[in-house]
């Protein structure tokens, strides 16, 4: 296993070495993925995010400023090129904006009520509110609650204050369990 | 402490980035607060079961990064392009530039109050920096929204976010306005006619 600090192996990616900067990639492409799944909603779109993200650290690794975060950047590029993805989508398929009184999914003809417990059922009726969410506050959700950055890493990422952060989670939260109150009542403790 | 202040309060909590006076007031209203408890359990309860399950095989990390590879390879094997590097240094020059727009205009400001005349070269000097970027700003969009970025940091830096546990205007957040149902928009429409007296045009 390579032991060679990010640092070190950003500096050799910066002169070209690829060798450096696939390991980089190894490092980092579960963080990168998980960002731009949740920004996606599904895995081969996040795939083909992933991959753009990753190009684009390569092309830009010059423009990288040592002595800042290599996954905080990384992070930025991921964010940033989620939204401009998400952005072409929408013009393309004109989605629906966000509405808090929509019931949550239609019934799924696949799953199989035997086997699916109400705790499974809510898991993907959460996935599917949270895909429902405003980008901005699915990015700082995803950065936030998956990949467990604190309000100022998070701030650092989307170029934004700690406030903003923290005031985008809460309304992300309030429109979450606004929407999903009745099933979160039924899996009351 | 209302409620709409416990439940942002909540948020920060379950984030980790509650400190600890608001910790202690908050729980003193959820001991009198039902309505927020029960909140407290639904926001917990989103917050475990919203975790992703991105487990993937070893074999299709490995695919992954072949394929990577291949994209990396079909560019030519070109190191890192300095493109971005010369971008992000248009950027900061920018931004300077508009560090001495605001120094001239305080130096302007200083010296009106004092009755002394501007000289023209001072602003001649500050012509010759400014117009070729505000010229490469025009040709390239990127780089004034970079620049607009930039010059946003710089003012962050110097009018830092007010205290966290200070109140918050939710509306500063232009984000606000485009998570709200039309409902709420029009409970805000409702609140603000009862406030002012005044109806909206019809």
């Amino acid at each position: 296993m390579d032991e060679r600090p990010d640092e070190r192996l950003v500096d050799e990616a910066r002169k070209g070495g690829r060798e450096a900067f696939a390991e980089l990639v190894r490092r980092h492409e579960r963080r990168v993925y998980g960002v731009a799944l949740r920004m996606a909603g599904n895995v081969a779109d996040a795939d083909d995010l992933a991959q753009e993200v990753f190009l684009t650290a390569w092309k830009s690794m010059a423009s990288f400023r040592s002595g800042s975060s290599f996954y905080t950047w990384l992070y930025r590029i991921t964010v940033n090129t989620s939204l401009t993805c998400l952005k072409k989508r929408r013009r393309e398929k004109n989605r629906a904006p966000f509405d808090e009184n929509l019931p949550v999914g239609e019934p799924g003809p696949a799953e199989d009520p035997e086997r699916s417990s109400s705790l499974t059922e809510l898991t993907g009726r959460i996935g599917q509110a949270l895909a429902g969410l405003p980008d901005h506050f699915r990015a700082t959700f995803a950065l936030v609650v998956d990949q467990g950055l604190s309000h100022a890493d998070a701030a650092a990422v989307l170029g934004c204050s700690e406030n903003t952060v923290s005031w985008r989670m809460h309304k992300a939260r309030r429109l979450l369990q606004a929407r999903l109150k009745p099933y979160l009542e039924e899996n009351r403790t | 402490m209302r409620c709409r202040t416990a439940r942002r309060r909540l948020s920060d909590e379950l984030d980790g980035a509650l400190a600890p006076g608001p910790k202690v007031r908050l729980e003193v209203h959820l001991q009198a607060c039902p309505a927020c408890r029960a909140y407290r359990e639904r926001i917990g309860l989103i917050q475990d079961r919203a975790k992703f399950s991105d487990e993937r095989s070893p074999g299709s990390w490995a695919a992954f990064e072949r394929a990577l590879e291949a994209k990396l390879d079909a560019q030519g094997n070109k190191g890192p392009s300095l493109e971005g590097w010369r971008a992000w240094s248009r950027g900061w020059a920018w931004a300077a530039a508009a560090a001495l727009v605001l120094v001239a205009m305080t130096a302007w400001y200083v010296l009106q109050r004092s009755g002394g005349p501007v000289p023209l070269e001072t602003w001649n000097a500050y012509d010759d920096v400014l117009t070729p970027l505000v010229q490469a700003a025009d040709a390239d969009l990127e780089l004034a929204a970079r620049a607009d970025r930039e010059v946003g940091a710089m003012i962050d830096e110097l009018a830092p976010a007010p205290d966290t546990d200070a109140v918050v205007l939710p509306a500063a957040d232009p984000l606000f306005w485009e998570g709200l149902s039309d409902d709420d928009l029009r409970g805000i429409v409702a609140d603000l006619e009862e406030q002012t007296g005044r109806g909206g045009p019809a």
